[in-house]
C-alpha cells in the first residue's frame, strides 16, 4: 500500500470530508457545486465504525466487522470513539462494554489500550486510523485519487480527543486539511442549502457525543456564538439504558453477564430503540432467550435522564449567546439518535420551536466536511462562506491553592492567543512547573489535566522576582500549544500540548512507519508529494494576488516575483523535495512586501465596509426590530 | 492593545454589540486562516497573527469584565486582582453567606434555590454594569474598580451555579 497516491496523472487529487462517527462513519465530496456522499461497492454510504482483529493479523472494517462481533466480541472494538484522549483509568471504560484491557508498559502513556486476538494491543487511535483508512480507499474506488481531508469533531471535544484524532487521521495516510466541529459543518450544509439569514441552535445527539452549538450565519460567515455539550452521551447510553432493562428483566445480574451475552443483549437494545422509533411498542429478542416487551413509554421513561443532561446543555448554550428560548430561527437535527420521536419533542420543549431535518441527519455531517474541504482546497462553490469556530472549554493553568486561572475562555473564537504572567512562591526557586487544564471549573481536581511541564534552569532569586510568561495559542483545528519563558533571564520552553492520557509523537512515528510498506523511500515520496502541492497552492495564490492587486506592486517587484515563480514551478516538475522547499521559501521572501501591503488593503476594507453596513443596520432598526431598539434605547445617554 | 481601535469601534464601556460583532466578522472575513491556505509561508504567519489579535479584540469587547479591565488600562489605571484594593468587608461577608446558602442548596439537591440565588446574583450584575457604563461615560475609571472587583465575584459564583447545576442534572 502507497501512503499517498496524490500524483497520480491521470486523475487529479479530489479533496475529502470525512464524519468520524461513533457508531457510523461517512465520507463525501464535492461533485459539480454539490456534496455527495461516496458509496461502498453495495451501495451502502455508512460505514459501521467496528473494527475485528482476527487471529490471523488480518482487520476488517465495517459491516463485515459488525458481524463478527457475536463470535469475537473481545476482538471486535466498536464506538471507540469513546475512548479517543481517554485515559485507562478513566470511569468511561469501566462501563458496560466486553473489552480486555492491556496494563500500561513501562514508559508508555496512560492511553486505553485493547488486548485483541493473536495477542495484539492496540489503542484507540489506531482502530480509528483503520476506520480512517476504509474511509479512504471508498472515496480512492470513486475519485481515483484523494487530496486532503476535513475531519470532524464533536463541537465538545477536549483538546486531547482532537490531538488523537489528527493522529489517526497522519497514522491512516491522511493529510488534514482541518479538524471541523460537527455541529458547524452541519449549519454549513443547512446554511447553504437554505440561503437564509438568522440564529441557529444545531443539537448533535450522535451514537456516543452529545452537542449543541449556537451559530449566526450573516452572509456567508458561520459564527458560532456557543457551544456546549457532552463528549460521553448518545444514542450508545439508550441502548444501555434499554440493555441493563433487558438484563434485569432476564434475570442476568452483574455475575452472571458474559462478554457474549452483553454484546447480544446491546444489539437487542439497538434492534428495540430502532422498532420504537416508529412503533408503540415491540418484543425484544435476544437469542436463546425469553422475548421481553418493550412499550414506547417505558422507553422514553428510561431515557429521559439523558435527555435532561442534553437540556442543561442547550440552555447553557443559549445563555452563553445572550439569547432567550424562542429567540431562534431555527433548529437543525443532526445524528441519527435524533430520529428518536421522544428526542424531537424534548428539543421543541427546550427550544420553544419545533426542529428541522430535512437533511438526512446522519449524512449532513460529512456533507458539510465536504463542502469545507473543497472551499479549504482552494475550489470554492462559495468564495463568501467563512466558519468562524469557538473554544468549547475554557484553558487556564494551575496557580497557587489548587486554583485555575482561566487565559481561555470557553467560546472564545479560534484562532486565538493569551499571555498571563507569574511570579515565584518560595526563594530560590529554581524551575516553575506549569499544569494546564480544560474546563470551567474553579478548583484544579474539577478540570480536565491537558499536560504538565516544568521550565528549568532559573537562576535563584528572591521569591517575586521572576517573571514568567504564559502563552497559549489555539490554532483553527481547536489545538492548543503552550509557551512558557521566563522574563529576566529569557529562558524559554514551547510544547504542544500533548495530552496527559494521549499517545507521544515517538509513538505516533512509530505507527506511521508500521503503516509504511516501504518505509523510508515512501517518506521521501511523500515529502515531495506534500512539497508539490503546496508549491501548486502557493502559486496560484501568488498568481490571483499579482491580478488582483497589480496596482499596489513597487517598480521592479513584479519581475522578482515572476522569476521566483518560475524558478519554483521548475523546481515542482523535478525531484528534489528540498528544493521545492527552498524555493518556496525564496518565493516567500519575494512576495512578502507586497503580501503586507495586499493585507492592509483587506482590513481597511474590511473596517470601512462594517461602517457602511452599519449605516444600513440603523435604518433595519428604525424599521423596528423591537426587542433590540428598546435596548438600545433605554441606554441612550 | 486596544481593542476599540483593532475594530474600528468607539471606545466605550456601553458598546454597540450588534456593530461590535459585525466589525469582527468583518475583519475575520479578510484574516481568517481559511483566506490564506494556499498563501506563502510568512504571509500566512502573519495574516495568523492578526486574526489572532481581531478575535483577542472580540474576546475582550463582548465580556463586560475584560472590556472594563481594558478601558482601565488605557486610561492609566492599575489593575489585577493583587494591585487593586480589597473589596468592602460587608461585601466580602455578603458574598461569603451566599457561597454557603449555595453549598447547602447543593448540598439538599435544591435546584430551585439555586436558580433563586442565581437570578438575584444575575440581577445585581446588570445593575453593576449600567453604573460602569455611566461611570465610564464620565470618565470616573479610577473610582470604578472596585465595582469591576465586585463583578467578579458575580462571575465566579454563577460559574459555581453552573458547576453545581452539572452535577445536580448528571
Amino acid at each position: 500500500m502507497a501512503l499517498f497516491e496524490i500524483f497520480d496523472p491521470k486523475a487529479a487529487p479530489r479533496p475529502i470530508g470525512i464524519d468520524l462517527g461513533t457508531t457510523n462513519s461517512l465520507v463525501a465530496y464535492v461533485k459539480n457545486e454539490r456534496p455527495v456522499v461516496i458509496a461502498d461497492c453495495d451501495l451502502e454510504a455508512l460505514l459501521p465504525s467496528v473494527v475485528t482483529y482476527l487471529p490471523e493479523g488480518q482487520v476488517v472494517v465495517g459491516r463485515r466487522a459488525v458481524a463478527m462481533g457475536a463470535e469475537h466480541p473481545r476482538d471486535t472494538i466498536a464506538s471507540v470513539k469513546r475512548f479517543m484522549g481517554r485515559g485507562a483509568d478513566d470511569p468511561e471504560t469501566r462501563r458496560l462494554l466486553p473489552y480486555a484491557f492491556a496494563e500500561r508498559g513501562d514508559g508508555q502513556s496512560n492511553a486505553v489500550r485493547f488486548r485483541v486476538a493473536g495477542g495484539r494491543v492496540v489503542t484507540p487511535v489506531e482502530v480509528s486510523a483503520e476506520i480512517l483508512r476504509a474511509l479512504k480507499a471508498q472515496a480512492e474506488d470513486e475519485l481515483r485519487s484523494v487530496g486532503g481531508a476535513v475531519i470532524t469533531v464533536p463541537a465538545y471535544f477536549d483538546d486531547g480527543q482532537r490531538q488523537a484524532t489528527k493522529d489517526a487521521a497522519r497514522i491512516a495516510g491522511l493529510e488534514v486539511l482541518r479538524l471541523l466541529a460537527e455541529p458547524t459543518a452541519a449549519a454549513l450544509a443547512y446554511g447553504l442549502e437554505k440561503k437564509q439569514n438568522g440564529t441557529f441552535a444545531v443539537y448533535d445527539l450522535g451514537g456516543g457525543t452529545f452537542d449543541v452549538t449556537i451559530l449566526v450565519l450573516d452572509d456567508g460567515v458561520f459564527q458560532v456564538r456557543s457551544t456546549g455539550g457532552d463528549s460521553q452521551l448518545g444514542g450508545d447510553d439508550m441502548d444501555r439504558a434499554l440493555a441493563h432493562e433487558l438484563l434485569a428483566k432476564l434475570g442476568f445480574d452483574e455475575g452472571k453477564q458474559t462478554p457474549e451475552l452483553v454484546r447480544l443483549v446491546l444489539d437487542a437494545a439497538r434492534k428495540g430503540k430502532h422498532a420504537l422509533t416508529v412503533e408503540e411498542s415491540m418484543q425484544a429478542e435476544v437469542p436463546g432467550q425469553k422475548r421481553v416487551p418493550v412499550t414506547r413509554a417505558r422507553f422514553e421513561e428510561l431515557i429521559r435522564p439523558l435527555l435532561e443532561r442534553t437540556g442543561t446543555a442547550c440552555r447553557r448554550a443559549l445563555k452563553d449567546a445572550g439569547l432567550a428560548r424562542g429567540e431562534l430561527d431555527g433548529i437543525i437535527l443532526v445524528g441519527g439518535a435524533t430520529r428518536v420521536p421522544a428526542v424531537r419533542r424534548y428539543v421543541a420543549e427546550v427550544f420553544g420551536k419545533e426542529p428541522l431535518a430535512d437533511i438526512d441527519p446522519d449524512q449532513v455531517v460529512a456533507l458539510g466536511a465536504a463542502i469545507q474541504a473543497d472551499l479549504l482546497a482552494g475550489h470554492g462553490i462559495a468564495e463568501e462562506v467563512l466558519l468562524l469556530d469557538v473554544t468549547p472549554l475554557s484553558l487556564g493553568i494551575e496557580v497557587g491553592g489548587g486554583v485555575v486561572d482561566k487565559l481561555l475562555p470557553r467560546n472564545s473564537t479560534i484562532p486565538c492567543a493569551a499571555r498571563a504572567e507569574y511570579t515565584t512562591q518560595r526563594d530560590h526557586q529554581t524551575g516553575f512547573e506549569i499544569h494546564v487544564l480544560q474546563g470551567e471549573r474553579e478548583m484544579v481536581v474539577d478540570n480536565r489535566s491537558l499536560a504538565r511541564f516544568t521550565l528549568r534552569g532559573i537562576p535563584p532569586m528572591p521569591a517575586g522576582m521572576a517573571r514568567l510568561e504564559v502563552t497559549f495559542q489555539v490554532d483553527a483545528d481547536g489545538l492548543l500549544s503552550v509557551h512558557a519563558k521566563e522574563g529576566r533571564t529569557g529562558i524559554e520552553q514551547s510544547v504542544s500540548v500533548k495530552p496527559t492520557y494521549g499517545l507521544d509523537d515517538a509513538a505516533v512515528e512509530q505507527m506511521l512507519l508500521d503503516a509504511l510498506d516501504h518505509g523510508e523511500e515512501d517518506l521521501g515520496r511523500r515529502r515531495l508529494a506534500e512539497n508539490r502541492v503546496e508549491a501548486g497552492r502557493i502559486l496560484a495564490a501568488t498568481r490571483k494576488g499579482l491580478e488582483a492587486d497589480a496596482d499596489l506592486l513597487e517598480s521592479g517587484e513584479r519581475d522578482g516575483i515572476e522569476r521566483a515563480c518560475a524558478a519554483l514551478d521548475q523546481a515542482v516538475g523535478g525531484e528534489d523535495p528540498s528544493l521545492v522547499h527552498a524555493r518556496i521559501e525564496a518565493l516567500d521572501e519575494a512576495t512578502k512586501a507586497f503580501a503586507g501591503r495586499r493585507m492592509n488593503r483587506a482590513i481597511a476594507g474590511a473596517i470601512e465596509g462594517k461602517r457602511v453596513s452599519a449605516v444600513e443596520d440603523r435604518v433595519r432598526q428604525a424599521k423596528g426590530i423591537e426587542e433590540a431598539h428598546a435596548r438600545r434605547s433605554s441606554e441612550v445617554r | 492593545m486596544d481593542p476599540f481601535a483593532t475594530l474600528g469601534i468607539a471606545r466605550t464601556f456601553d458598546v454597540d454589540m450588534a456593530a461590535a460583532e459585525r466589525a469582527h466578522r468583518e475583519l475575520s472575513r479578510v484574516l481568517h486562516p481559511d483566506r490564506f491556505v494556499g498563501a506563502a509561508p510568512s504571509e500566512r504567519r502573519n495574516a495568523l497573527e492578526k486574526a489572532v489579535e481581531v478575535n483577542e479584540a472580540w474576546r475582550v469587547v463582548r465580556d463586560p469584565i475584560r472590556r472594563a479591565e481594558a478601558l482601565m488600562k488605557l486610561a492609566g489605571v492599575e489593575i489585577g486582582e493583587d494591585r487593586e484594593a480589597k473589596p468592602s468587608p460587608e461585601f466580602l461577608m455578603d458574598m461569603l453567606e451566599q457561597r454557603e446558602a449555595l453549598g447547602d442548596a447543593r448540598q439538599a439537591r435544591d435546584v430551585g434555590a439555586v436558580r433563586t440565588m442565581a437570578s438575584s446574583v444575575a440581577a445585581r450584575v446588570g445593575e453593576v454594569e449600567k453604573e460602569l457604563a455611566i461611570g465610564f461615560s464620565r470618565g470616573q475609571e479610577r473610582e470604578l474598580v472596585g465595582k469591576l472587583g465586585e463583578l467578579r465575584f458575580y462571575r465566579r459564583f454563577l460559574d459555581e451555579v453552573s458547576a453545581i447545576e452539572d452535577d445536580l442534572s448528571a
